[in-house]
This record gives structure tokens, C-alpha cells and sequence, in this order.
């Protein structure tokens, strides 16, 4: 990568396997990115891509079986105890589900208070300021709201409460697995413009992991994409989604429904499902759906290469940058 | 000239009796579907959508229910028909696709017998043609080696899987009218193209009529003539899906689209949001039920509900007080 700016989160060489009667079943693959101070990366992929693994092997909530996630210089694979739990105050995790993340039988400001009473670095009169203070920043009254029990509120409003709740310890990192899946496009926009707010004003970094490409391409400054365990392509948002490198990334920009009568309808889609990551195929992972798949892809696995400035595509035969075509364009080796 | 319409519904009112008092889930909903046309139905959660298609094939709930209007399906009226007239239709006439793949299987049941049994309840086919005639459906939907298929069980099956399979049940009886419920919203992007590519090209091989009720304006913008916005029960504009995306008069529909974030948006595009949230059915003032979150509301708005009524292009209609203006350079109201 050229990027000289240190990083807030380097994960490298990141592995996750579960083990199912025996089978072992790789969820995560040799995972490498970098996530900078106030940037959003972007994570999206289909279901079964192991993008919520990762998310989840990031705060250790899954072991990681290889591979180092250092959160500012520190590994925190390596942590246990004391310092995990300690570096698992500076990055959060929302969920997807706003309703069952929250106790139903607790009242509201109980639940944002929750890490300050674990880790006691504010009490009384200050501790209750603060939650007010949170509650608002989410645009829930706290005078109003406070009391009241999580049950008792809509979608939209547990998943605010959620992000006081994470914000509570004033994390650095900000994990978000698909917090907006479950809510209606107009709460969605809400909330999405709630969590720009408060990136800003909190100085967060965010890995947002969703499987919704729009929602993913208007928050993120830069966009990974991943395909059964492994990253096929990562670069800047803008330039990810207009010049796909990888015919993976294509084929998924392709399948997406724009609300616009004139867009383009599905011209290709992508036939078949994804391959059981019990048995991941050889060399390139997408070989089996790729219409441009070579003796090569199934030999050797593709390595990244960058075909852009930060802008890292794994694939034999990147597409050619400002020309989308299916035909495969050789580079030379 | 109704007799050439598939579908006439009128008046349609569906009202449950709840703890709370009476609820009425859809209101005076009228609308008419041609043979052969897709029509969607598109709306945020609780605004009415699926009671409404339940409603129309006469599948809703019997207990605490009360209907009044008409949906007549083909000359037959399904309001006020028993459950006995209903099933001679079911099937034949019109057909459900629900969204849950899973929940809609009989997970212990193996996929051709599930369905064999409509082809050998509603058709009084016999084991051997009704087999044979199932595997012909798997075929039609585009499930692979569908004679081995036949045997599994939906457990066994992918999430886009099943929903082929579902579809293969709804199509059993070869209905005239196929209504799907939020098809494809559990369902990966590429997996969604492919269903609804399937669903576009089984409705011109069989000739059918297609309802397509979902929350993503995405799904409706490229595959449907004509489209029908809901908020809390009500018809609020409808019109050829052309007119309800570029000359949209109502303004919930110009807010439920600018609030869905876009994949042509540039990275950290802020969306433009809908204030609050759709309003408790229970208690509906008498006014506009879009009017507390509209930002061009007045006090008729909130006193009197505006009825449908047409705009210049043929077959679109709005129910707004103040409606927004037809071009883009007359003064906003």
C-alpha cells in the first residue's frame, strides 16, 4: 500500500475456522487490511462471506485462529484478561439487530451506563450527565425517554440507544455490522446521517459492514469487498464502484436495484451460488462463477495487486480501469 | 371494461379488532390490475402492504377481521366468500409467494412431495403425473438436477433455493395471478437478481399477472408498469412507475426517495430524511396521515384527509392537499 498515514487498526494475515463435526470450515480466509484514523472502510460481501466473522474475530468475540489484529501497535490476539478487556473499551460493536441487542427489562439509561458501571471511570452526579448527554447526542430525550424499558421502543430508537451504548467508553473504533439492515429506508437515512454526525464529532473510525452497496458506498471512504473468506478487492469508494477491477466486484455493482426506472436493467447476472467455504475451490475462489476463469485461477491463488493508487485488487485478470468489459485483459506477469 | 381486468379491487377496508380498539390495517384501498402487467406495492413496514395482498386473495386472519369492499379476482369475489369458495381459486387463480423461504417449507417434509400435494389436492393429478409434473416445476424455476432435488429437504437447500422451490408451489396450479411478498428481501443481491429475473421471465412464458409487494424501491423501479405507494393503509399515489419515480405529486413518495441511498451517490452523500416515523395505526387523526412528518403541511392537512385524486398523466393519481408541483419550475408550495 502507498498509504503513508499510520494505521488506527492492521489486520494481517487474519484466519477464522470453525469446526463443524469435524469439517473445518474456513469463515476467514488470510484477511489483510489497514483501517486509518477517521476513515470509514467499508465490508461488503453475501452472506456467508465471512464479513461479520471478521468483524466479529476483530473484537475477539470469535478467536481468531491466525493471524495479528494490532489496534493501535498493540496485538490484541496475543491479549488476554486484563488488557482485552481494556482494549475492548476503544473499539464497539452495533449489531444488527437493535431489538434483541438490548434487555428488553432494563430501562434505557441503565443500558447506556452499563460499561461506565463495569468500569466505574465516572460516577454519580457525572456519570448521570454524561448518559444524558449520550441520549441527546442520539436524539432520544433523556428526561423523557430515559426511564422507560428497551422494549418499548421502535427499531429505529434501539438502534440509537445501541450507539450511546458504544459510545459510552468513547471508543476509537466503531465496528457496525449491518445496523441498518433491519430498519425502513426512512429510518435508515436517519440513522446513517446520525452515525456521519458523530463520527465527526467523536473522531470515530468505522468499519461498516453491511451487505447493502448503496448504504455502504454513502458512508465509506474506502470499500472492501469479499468473496468466501477472502478480500477480492479493496480501494476508494468512489473509484471502487465506478471501475471495478475484480469481476466479482462487477457482477455484484451489476446486481444492485437503483430506485430509477432508467437504469440499467441486470444485463449479466451472476449464475450459481457461492461454493460451500467447507470446500473452497483451488487458486482463485471465484473461479467457479467467473466467466473469466484460466487453468491459471484454479493453480495459483491470485495475489493482490495494486491497479490504482491504494486501489488492491486480487484477480489474474483485473479489468481494465475505465473500461468496464468482461473480456480478460492480461497483464503481463 | 372491467371484464378484461384480472384483478378489480374496491373499496378494499380490512380492520382488526385488537386490545387496543379497531385497527384499520388498510382503507378504502380501490385499484385494478390488466392481465399479464406487474404492479407493485410498495410502502415502509406497517403501512398496510401484505394485509392489503392477503387481503386480496381473501388469506387473511378469520378471527377479530372484518373486510368490507370488493377484490374480485377474475369475476370471482373474494370478500364475504367461505373458506370453501376460496380454495376453489387458491392455486388456480391466484397464488402467494411469501418472503420467508424458510418458514413458508415444511421443514420435515421432503420439496416434491410439498409440491405434489397442490398438484394432487387442487389438480387430482396421481402420484406418478404429479411427480413428473413437479420435476417439470423445478426445471421451470431453474433449480439444478431437479429429479435428485426432488428428494431433499428444504434444510438442505440455499435461501435462494427455496425461494425457487416456493415458487414452484405457487406455480403449480398455474395461477393467473401471482402475488409476491417481499420475495427477495432475506436474500443476497445476486440471488435477488436471479429471482427476479425468473420472476419477469415466468410471467411472460405463463402469461400471468404479477403483484410485487415490497419495501425497496429498487426491486419495483425496473421490473413493474405500475406501481402503488401506501403510507398507514391508505393509497397515497399511484400511477405508471414512470410517473410515481419522475412526476411524483405526493410528498411521502418524493421522501422515500431521496431518503434510499443510491449506488450513483458519491461517497458521504448525506441523505435527505423523513422526520419521525410512520404513526400508530390505533390512533389516526382525521387529517393526512403522512401530514405530522410532512414539511409542506397546513391545517386542512391535519384537519381533512385529502382523497385520491388525478394529475395530468392518465392513471396517476395523489391524495395531498398541497401537492408538489408538475414541473420542476413552478413555485413549491
Amino acid at each position: 500500500m502507498s498509504d503513508t498515514r499510520t494505521p488506527l487498526l492492521n489486520v494481517s494475515d487474519l484466519e477464522v475456522t470453525f469446526y463443524v463435526h469435524g469439517h473445518a470450515v474456513s469463515a476467514v480466509a488470510g484477511v489483510s487490511f489497514q483501517i486509518f484514523e477517521g476513515e470509514t472502510l467499508g465490508l461488503v460481501g453475501e452472506s456467508g462471506c465471512g464479513k461479520s466473522t471478521t468483524g466479529k474475530a476483530l473484537m475477539r468475540i470469535v478467536q481468531p485462529t491466525k493471524g495479528t489484529v494490532e489496534l493501535e501497535g498493540v496485538d490484541i490476539t496475543k491479549e488476554s484478561g486484563k488488557a482485552l478487556r481494556s482494549a475492548r473499551t476503544r473499539m464497539q460493536m452495533i449489531f444488527q439487530d437493535p431489538i434483541s441487542s438490548l434487555n428488553p427489562r432494563r430501562r434505557v439509561k441503565d443500558i447506556v451506563a452499563e460499561p461506565l458501571d463495569c468500569w466505574k471511570t465516572v460516577t454519580g452526579a457525572e456519570r448521570d450527565a454524561l448518559i444524558s448527554d449520550l441520549l441527546s447526542k442520539v436524539g432520544i430525550d433523556p428526561s423523557v425517554y430515559g426511564n422507560r424499558y428497551a422494549r418499548q421502543f421502535s427499531g429505529g430508537q434501539c438502534q440509537r440507544i445501541s450507539i450511546a451504548r458504544s459510545l459510552a467508553m468513547r471508543p476509537k473504533l466503531l465496528i457496525c455490522d449491518e445496523m441498518v439492515s433491519a430498519l425502513d429506508v426512512s429510518v435508515q437515512a436517519q440513522i446513517l446521517n446520525l452515525l456521519e454526525d458523530l463520527k465527526a464529532e467523536y473522531g470515530l473510525t468505522l468499519l461498516f459492514i453491511a451487505h447493502d452497496l448503496a448504504v455502504v458506498k454513502n458512508v465509506s471512504d474506502r470499500v472492501a469487498v469479499m468473496y468466501l473468506g477472502k478480500i477480492c478487492e479493496i480501494g476508494p469508494a468512489d473509484t471502487l464502484y465506478e471501475s471495478p477491477a475484480h469481476p466479482y466486484t462487477e457482477f455484484l455493482l451489476g446486481a444492485a436495484l437503483e430506485a430509477d426506472p432508467d437504469s440499467p436493467m441486470h444485463s449479466q447476472t451472476l449464475e450459481g451460488e457461492p461454493p460451500s467455504p467447507m470446500n473452497p475451490p483451488s487458486g482463485c475462489r471465484f473461479r467457479t462463477r467467473c466467466p473469466n476463469a484460466t487453468q491459471k485461477c484454479a493453480d495459483e491463488e491470485p495475489l493482490p495487486q495494486e491497479v490504482a493508487p491504494n486501489h488492491m485488487v486480487s484477480c489474474h485478470y483485473p479489468l481494465t480501469i475505465h473500461h468496464k468489459s468482461t473480456t480478460p485483459v492480461a497483464l503481463s506477469d | 371494461m372491467s371484464d378484461d381486468k384480472l384483478l378489480v379491487v374496491k373499496d378494499l377496508t380490512t380492520t382488526f379488532a385488537t386490545a387496543g380498539g379497531d385497527l384499520t390495517a388498510v382503507a378504502n384501498v380501490s385499484f385494478d390490475l390488466e392481465r399479464n402487467e406487474t404492479l407493485g406495492i410498495v410502502g415502509e413496514s406497517g403501512s398496510g402492504k401484505t394485509v392489503l395482498s392477503r387481503t386480496i386473495m381473501g388469506l387473511q386472519p378469520r378471527l377479530n377481521t372484518t373486510v368490507t369492499g370488493s377484490s374480485i379476482i377474475d369475476g370471482f369475489e373474494v370478500v364475504g366468500a367461505s373458506e370453501d369458495e376460496k380454495r376453489t381459486i387458491w392455486g388456480t387463480e391466484v397464488a402467494m409467494v411469501f418472503q420467508d423461504p424458510m418458514t413458508s417449507l415444511n421443514p420435515v417434509m421432503r420439496i416434491g412431495k410439498q409440491i405434489d400435494e397442490a398438484l394432487r389436492v387442487r389438480l387430482g393429478m396421481n402420484r406418478k403425473d404429479a411427480k413428473a409434473r413437479a420435476i417439470e416445476l423445478l426445471e421451470l424455476v431453474g433449480i439444478p438436477s431437479p429429479v435428485e432435488r426432488y428428494n431433499t429437504y428444504p434444510g438442505q437447500l440455499s435461501g435462494g433455493m427455496r425461494q425457487r422451490v416456493v415458487i414452484a408451489i405457487a406455480l403449480a396450479c398455474s395461477p393467473k395471478l401471482l402475488m409476491a411478498d417481499e420475495p427477495t428481501t432475506g436474500l443476497d443481491v445476486t440471488i435477488q437478481a436471479q429471482i427476479l429475473n425468473l420472476l419477469d421471465e415466468l410471467k411472460e412464458r405463463l402469461k400471468m399477472s404479477v403483484i410485487l409487494v415490497t419495501h425497496d424501491l429498487g426491486v419495483v423501479a425496473t421490473r413493474t408498469s405500475r406501481i402503488v405507494v401506501m403510507y398507514a393503509g391508505r393509497i397515497v399515489e399511484t400511477g405508471t412507475t414512470r410517473d410515481v419515480f419522475y412526476h411524483h405529486r405526493m410528498p411521502y413518495t418524493r421522501a422515500l426517495l431521496e431518503s434510499s441511498p443510491k449506488v450513483s451517490n458519491k461517497s458521504h452523500t448525506r441523505l435527505v430524511t423523513i422526520p419521525g416515523r410512520p404513526p400508530n395505526l390505533l390512533n389516526l387523526s382525521d387529517g393526512c396521515s403522512f401530514a405530522p412528518r410532512c414539511k409542506f403541511a397546513t391545517d386542512q392537512c391535519h384537519l381533512v384527509r385529502p382523497e385520491l385524486q388525478p394529475s395530468i398523466e392518465p392513471g396517476h393519481s395523489f391524495a395531498c392537499w398541497n401537492p408538489l408541483p408538475i414541473n420542476s419550475e413552478a413555485v413549491l408550495p
